[in-house]
């Protein structure tokens, strides 16, 4: 569980700081504790729009520069190397309610989270001089992450919702290189495209 | 096999010798017939005589066999181990299973053994022996001999048996174990192992290889290992093995043992698609065969962006043969399959092996740790884990330190830290480069207390001990205790260079060191800084931090530079002074103090404060000594001196002089008699009165200086006074202005005009003031040029124009210049201008009218109006002078017709001649008679046709030529008083005066003089020779009478009559032709009659007669 030590043990400290955080979590009743580290702010949707907005403003931009790091045949074949083709994908439906598209913005975000992550990771043993991508992924992971935090506060403040189970990127550490490559491409790709959806949807 | 027998085998040989006798016969015997056949049947009979052949070698075999059948026979003997022979023969027939056998062998004893049929028996020492194989309890068979010998027997080693096939697919290597079994043996003996390697399941042979080993007694387990170009997890892979023993002290057959068992390696069957080698790092320029296991179709490979053939291998499997690869980028090159709907790929690392690490330098900072920097050289093109990882060795302490660089850092610096050991001051360093690729390494010695690199010194503090000397301390971190120290400090002063010092001092425990600081100059601001290296040098620390300090003030080291000038008026004297420099000054100056001293008394002034530089003093007719005393905190400075009296000048030249830049330079004289020392003074001469911008002491045995000045600025006049400083007195010796650089002058001079005449202007202009001037006038150009106000424009009056004139005025002194040799009421543009060395000056222009000639124009009018008096007299005379032509010509008396004397004329004139043709005169009547009156109503014109004897007889006038050269063709005028040539009458000839009237109206007027000139011509009447007009027709018929005779033709001209009398009225009936004047009758008849003005005449012509005609009348025709 070398994914758990690197990419997705911080994050979930980061979002989780108490006991027993990592592990999938299932929605706590509406009348459970919510506690949150940091007081919510008002414009909590507000936030998350732009958030969003900003994440797909930007989706594309890092999509290329990570297909172009890997070199050829990488961006002459995306439609085989880097579709999104990404199994165990979190579900989303944009005409749910509120809650419901919240909270699968929230195993969304996570999943994505922690994917993000390994990408980070494996990309900065593998390309490190990609100063570049490494920006690119550290900038995005971060708003993932604000946006994650955005989320759970607007789950826990309006519906009460405190914990949520998520369900986390395919582990790569254990993949050779091509695999790492062709599945962190083929994330991307899928990230670019539910973040249009996301944009849209709220 | 090899038949190992030898009586055995000659046994049957000596049988198949005779079988074969037996065999040839037959087959000759068959083959004879076949010659009788034809070539068809021949082949036919061919093979059955083969047949036929065939079964009796078998019949004959048959009893062979049979009779060998009896009897054991086909002895062999084999080992394995040299340790015993295992013989067999075969048994006689009918022996049943299991039967038994006694074998003797016979040598020099005899030995039998009961054995079976196949047996093992003691190896049997070098040489012959009699095998004897006697069935026991077989009845009917019979004993056999053999002669054995070792050489017949064959050493087969047993099949060996691999222990163990493992593989390292990682680096596509077979790991292959198995065991000589060597204890069988007795002794040493070498062994040639035979390994192949199979691939892929139809068992292609891609490795066969020997390998040699030693058979000590011992079993002993080997291993061979091999590593595949193709990975292992590409297709199966199969191992054999077997051997051959190679005993030198056995004399038999040695042979190759079977083939093991094979053994093989393989991957676990597996669905999922898979390309090989994974992750792969091979050196740059190798090749590399990559392979894809999987169960669908793949349709191509590339390596990058390549596309490359494919090599198909077992089932679906593809691999392809990457050659001479290139170096990857950091991501490494993608090896990808595509099938139909996906790509499977894997990750090539082609890189190098670390390049040897060079300038390998170890040193340290504080004698408490080294740090060994290097420079990796050739890049790997590995990066992360695959990159080149150091370890740092010490051979002496044995101690080693591992470099690894961090996966995500791109830190470029190469370096280990190394402690240093106590006790320890030489090292031997090695440092190791490894990666995946290879390994390198470099090694350094060194002591290390001569590579000390000093950090830098922190803590800088500056202390003051005097006005010249400061305390400088530092902290220099480090274990220095066994070691001097070099360290070196800057001082910075302001505005001048810097300057460096050096100290040597012990290294301390504490790291704290202190030093003084002299030689300084008080109350002057000095920055240091300090870096610090060790004895024996290796490397400086980097500098400090810089530290200011204001050393404390002194006493002024001299009084100020002072000078005087005496007031305006002379009655005050003005005391300068310069402030002192600072160098000099040693501290801030508070205040100046003045005073003034004669033999009689010394007077002080209170005290100036710092700001004033110059104090004003009223003396008297003595001489003074004045002094200037510079006082600050410390005290007050050395008195400047001087003296009040100025010694006369003698007579002063002005000088010139020019610079450059902001510096002049000036000489002068060398003056013995200046004992103290020369003062050059000087101020801006635009400045009126007595001025001062600065002064400038020079030593008395100077005879130049160059004086600059930041103040000095182009195009400015300054004035220098030279002054010669003797007995404490101040002479001006010389006055000198000059230029730093000149300019054009700024201005144009001004200029007028004075006096203007017809021909001349007076031109007068003004100095331009020295200002504007900007240097030393050396001239002016003046232009002139024709030119109005408004219409000319002087573009750029260059002296080239050719309407243009220059004049260039070099003498400066004139102020004034007298344009000559213009014209009279003309406007000429005037340009002037001024230059200096420095260039022209601008131009100012004025436009300036000449007066008018008046005698010019009084000439102009009197001369035309003289002529036109002398003319009018010489007219006049002449018009008196003929008078008499004119009123003949314009104004005859009209004759009255009633007064004709034709008749008399007859009788009176030609009477007295009788050679002389009278002239009849009956049908002469006048045939034109023009009557002029005033009074009439108007001019009748009456034409009457006469026949001209002439006309009518040329030929009589031809016939009268020889008897009288005058032709009389006319009558006389009536007037003979008019008669020129009185001459003719006593000639016997006579001429004709004869005055006609159509003589007026020849267009070509001949002048008075030409009638004496032609009288031959003149003699007769020929009016015709000059009445040529313009006609064409009337010049040919002229031509024609120049031929003739003159004669009287007037009837020929007619027409040239009427166009040249404009006045005269034509006959109405104009279109007579013959109409003439000839007729001698007619002279007298047809006279012109001045009509009133008719302007009703239709032939009237405009010009009428003009005063031209009367000049062009020709009396004399």
């Amino acid at each position: 569980m070398k994914v758990l030590a690197a990419g997705v043990v911080p994050l979930l400290l980061v979002l989780h700081w108490k006991p027993g955080a990592g592990s999938p979590l299932p929605i706590n009743p509406v009348n459970a504790t919510c506690n949150t580290h940091h007081p919510c702010p008002s414009n909590l949707m507000s936030q998350i729009r732009s958030q969003l907005a900003q994440l797909n403003g930007t989706a594309n931009a890092l999509f290329i520069l990570y297909y172009t790091a890997q070199g050829e045949p990488f961006p002459n074949n995306l439609d085989k190397l880097c579709g999104p083709n990404v199994t165990d994908f979190p579900p989303f439906q944009p005409n749910g309610t509120e809650k419901v598209r919240l909270v699968e913005l929230y195993r969304i975000v996570a999943y994505l989270g922690t994917a993000l992550g390994n990408i980070t990771r494996d990309q900065k043993t593998l390309n490190p001089t990609a100063h570049s991508l490494h920006s690119k992924l550290n900038a995005t992971a971060d708003t993932l992450r604000g946006l994650l935090s955005n989320v759970l506060c607007r789950l826990c403040s309006k519906y009460h919702v405190a914990h949520v189970d998520v369900a986390y990127g395919p582990d790569t550490s254990g993949k050779d290189v091509f695999q790492k490559k062709k599945l962190g491409c083929q994330l991307l790709g899928k990230y670019k495209q539910v973040m249009a959806v996301l944009a849209q949807a709220f | 096999m090899l038949p190992l027998v030898w009586p055995h085998t000659i046994l049957v040989a000596d049988g198949r010798t005779d079988c074969s006798t037996q065999m040839m016969d037959i087959s000759l015997c068959l083959k004879r017939p076949s010659w009788l056949v034809d070539s068809k049947r021949v082949r036919m009979t061919s093979h059955f005589q083969w047949l036929l052949l065939t079964a009796v070698l078998l019949y004959l075999t048959n009893q062979v066999n049979s009779q060998k059948k009896s009897t054991p026979h086909d002895l062999k003997c084999v080992t394995n181990n040299l340790q015993m022979w295992d013989c067999s023969w075969r048994a006689p027939s009918g022996a049943g299973r299991g039967a038994s056998y006694e074998v003797c062998i016979e040598n020099r004893s005899r030995s039998c053994y009961q054995l079976e049929k196949n047996s093992k028996i003691p190896p049997l020492l070098p040489g012959d022996y009699e095998i004897t194989v006697n069935p026991l309890y077989e009845f009917g068979s019979s004993k056999s001999k053999f002669i054995l010998n070792e050489k017949n027997v064959s050493l087969i080693p047993e099949t060996p048996e691999i222990l163990n096939l493992s593989a390292d697919f990682s680096t596509s290597t077979l790991h292959l174990k198995w065991d000589d079994k060597g204890s069988v043996f007795p002794h040493y003996s070498n062994v040639i192992w035979e390994i192949k390697v199979l691939r892929k399941k139809n068992m292609e042979i891609v490795k066969l290889v020997t390998y040699s080993t030693t058979l000590n007694g011992k079993d002993t387990v080997h291993h061979w290992n091999w590593t595949s170009d193709m990975p292992l997890e590409c297709a199966i892979h199969y191992v054999g093995i077997r051997c051959y023993i190679d005993d030198p002290q056995f004399s038999g057959h040695k042979e190759w043992s079977d083939w093991s068992l094979l053994k093989n390696i393989s991957l676990p069957p597996d669905s999922q698609t898979m390309v090989f080698p994974q992750d792969k790092v091979i050196l740059a320029g190798s090749d590399l065969t990559v392979c894809c296991v999987t169960q669908e179709k793949v349709l191509s490979a590339q390596i990058g962006s390549t596309h490359c053939p494919l090599i198909h291998l077992d089932g679906e499997n593809v691999a392809i043969k990457i050659r001479n690869i290139s170096a990857s980028a950091s991501s490494g090159t993608n090896v990808v399959f595509s099938v139909e709907d996906n790509i499977f790929g894997t990750v090539v690392f082609a890189g190098y092996p670390p390049d040897i690490p060079q300038k390998l330098n170890c040193e340290t900072y504080d004698l408490k740790e080294i740090i060994c920097t290097w420079n990796p050289g050739r890049p790997t093109s590995l990066a992360g884990p695959r990159s080149t990882s150091y370890t740092l060795f010490e051979s002496f302490s044995g101690k080693y330190v591992r470099f690894n660089r961090d996966e995500v850092s791109a830190n470029e610096n190469y370096q280990l830290f190394f402690q240093i050991l106590s006790n320890q001051e030489v090292y031997n360093f090695t440092l190791n480069a490894q990666n995946l690729l290879g390994q390198t390494e470099s090694t350094l010695l060194v002591n290390i207390t001569e590579k000390v690199h000093p950090r830098i010194p922190t803590s800088l503090k500056v202390k003051d001990i005097n006005s010249t000397a400061v305390t400088l301390s530092w902290h220099l971190p480090g274990n220095f205790t066994k070691i001097k120290l070099l360290c070196q400090i800057e001082i910075n002063k302001t505005n001048s260079e810097h300057e460096l010092r050096n100290v040597t001092m012990r290294g301390v425990e504490s790291s704290n060191y202190l030093t003084t600081v002299d030689k300084l100059n008080p109350y002057t601001i000095y920055t240091f800084r300090i870096r610090c290296s060790t004895d024996p040098f290796w490397k400086w620390s980097k500098w400090s931090n810089e530290k200011q300090c204001l050393t404390t003030e002194a006493i002024p080291s001299k009084g100020p530079d002072i000078w005087r000038e005496w007031s305006s008026d002379g009655k005050n004297l003005i005391i300068y002074w310069k402030p002192l420099p600072i160098n000099e000054a040693n501290g801030k100056i508070l205040s100046y103090n003045v005073s003034y001293s004669s033999d009689e008394e010394t007077k002080s002034l209170s005290e100036i404060p710092d700001t004033q530089h110059k104090a004003e003093l009223q003396l008297d007719k003595n001489d003074y000594i004045i002094s200037v005393v510079a006082k600050n905190s410390a005290g007050s400075s050395p008195p400047s001196k001087i003296a009040s009296m100025e010694i006369p000048s003698d007579d002063l030249k002005i000088e010139q002089a020019l610079g450059m830049g902001n510096r002049i330079l000036l000489t002068w004289n060398y003056d013995p008699n200046m004992t103290c020392d020369y003062v050059i003074k000087w101020c801006n001469s635009s400045q009126s009165g007595p001025c001062l911008m600065d002064w400038k002491k020079i030593p008395s045995n100077s005879t130049e200086t160059v004086i600059e000045s930041d103040q000095f600025r182009p195009g400015v006049r300054y004035n220098f006074s030279v002054y010669g400083c003797r007995n404490q007195g101040y002479q001006l010796l010389h006055s000198i202005i000059g230029y730093v650089e000149e300019l054009a002058p700024a201005i144009a001079p001004n200029f007028t005009v004075e006096d203007t005449s017809a021909d001349s202007i007076l031109v007068k202009w003004e100095e331009i003031p020295v200002e504007e001037l900007r240097g030393f006038l050396r001239g002016y150009l003046f232009y002139f040029e024709k030119g109005e106000r408004d219409t000319s424009k002087i573009m750029g009056l260059e002296s080239g124009r050719f309407d243009t004139k220059v004049k260039n005025i070099t003498d400066i002194s004139q102020k004034t210049l007298r344009i000559a040799d213009l014209q009279g009421k003309t406007s000429y543009h005037l340009v002037l201008r001024a230059y200096t060395g420095g260039g022209m000056g601008p131009e100012r222009s004025m436009f300036v009218v000449t007066k008018e000639n008046s005698e010019g124009l009084i000439i102009a009018i009197l001369i035309p109006v003289a002529v036109a008096v002398i003319i009018g007299v010489v007219t006049s005379i002449l018009c008196y002078r003929k008078r008499e032509w004119i009123k003949e010509t314009f104004y005859p008396d009209i004759p009255n017709p009633e007064n004709c004397k034709a008749l008399q004329f007859q009788k009176s004139v030609c009477e007295g001649n009788s050679a002389l043709k009278t002239l009849e005169m009956n049908p002469c009547t006048p045939n034109n008679v023009e009557v002029l009156e005033t009074r009439s109503v108007a001019p009748k014109i009456e034409d009457t046709e006469i026949i001209s004897p002439v006309a009518e007889r040329p030929e009589d006038r031809s016939d009268a030529e020889p008897e009288n050269h005058v032709v009389v063709s006319y009558c006389p005028p009536v007037i003979e008083e008019e008669l020129a040539n009185p001459g003719a009458e006593g000639g016997g000839g006579s001429q004709v005066i004869y005055i006609d009237i159509q003589s007026m109206y020849q267009p070509q007027a001949k002048p008075e003089g030409e009638l004496d000139s032609d009288p031959v011509g003149g003699a007769g009447y020929k009016p015709q020779m000059h009445l040529p007009i313009t006609s064409t027709v009337d010049d040919l018929d002229a031509d024609d009478d120049l031929d003739k005779t003159a004669g009287y033709r007037p009837q020929a001209n007619v027409n040239t009559w009427n166009l040249v009398s404009p006045d005269s009225p034509r006959s109405t009936d104009s279109n007579s032709e013959i109409v003439s004047f000839g007729s001698p009758c007619s002279i007298n008849s047809r006279q012109f009659l001045i009509p009133p003005k008719d302007e009703d005449s239709p032939k009237s012509s405009g010009g009428g007669w003009s005063f031209t005609n009367f000049f062009q009348s020709k009396p004399n025709d």
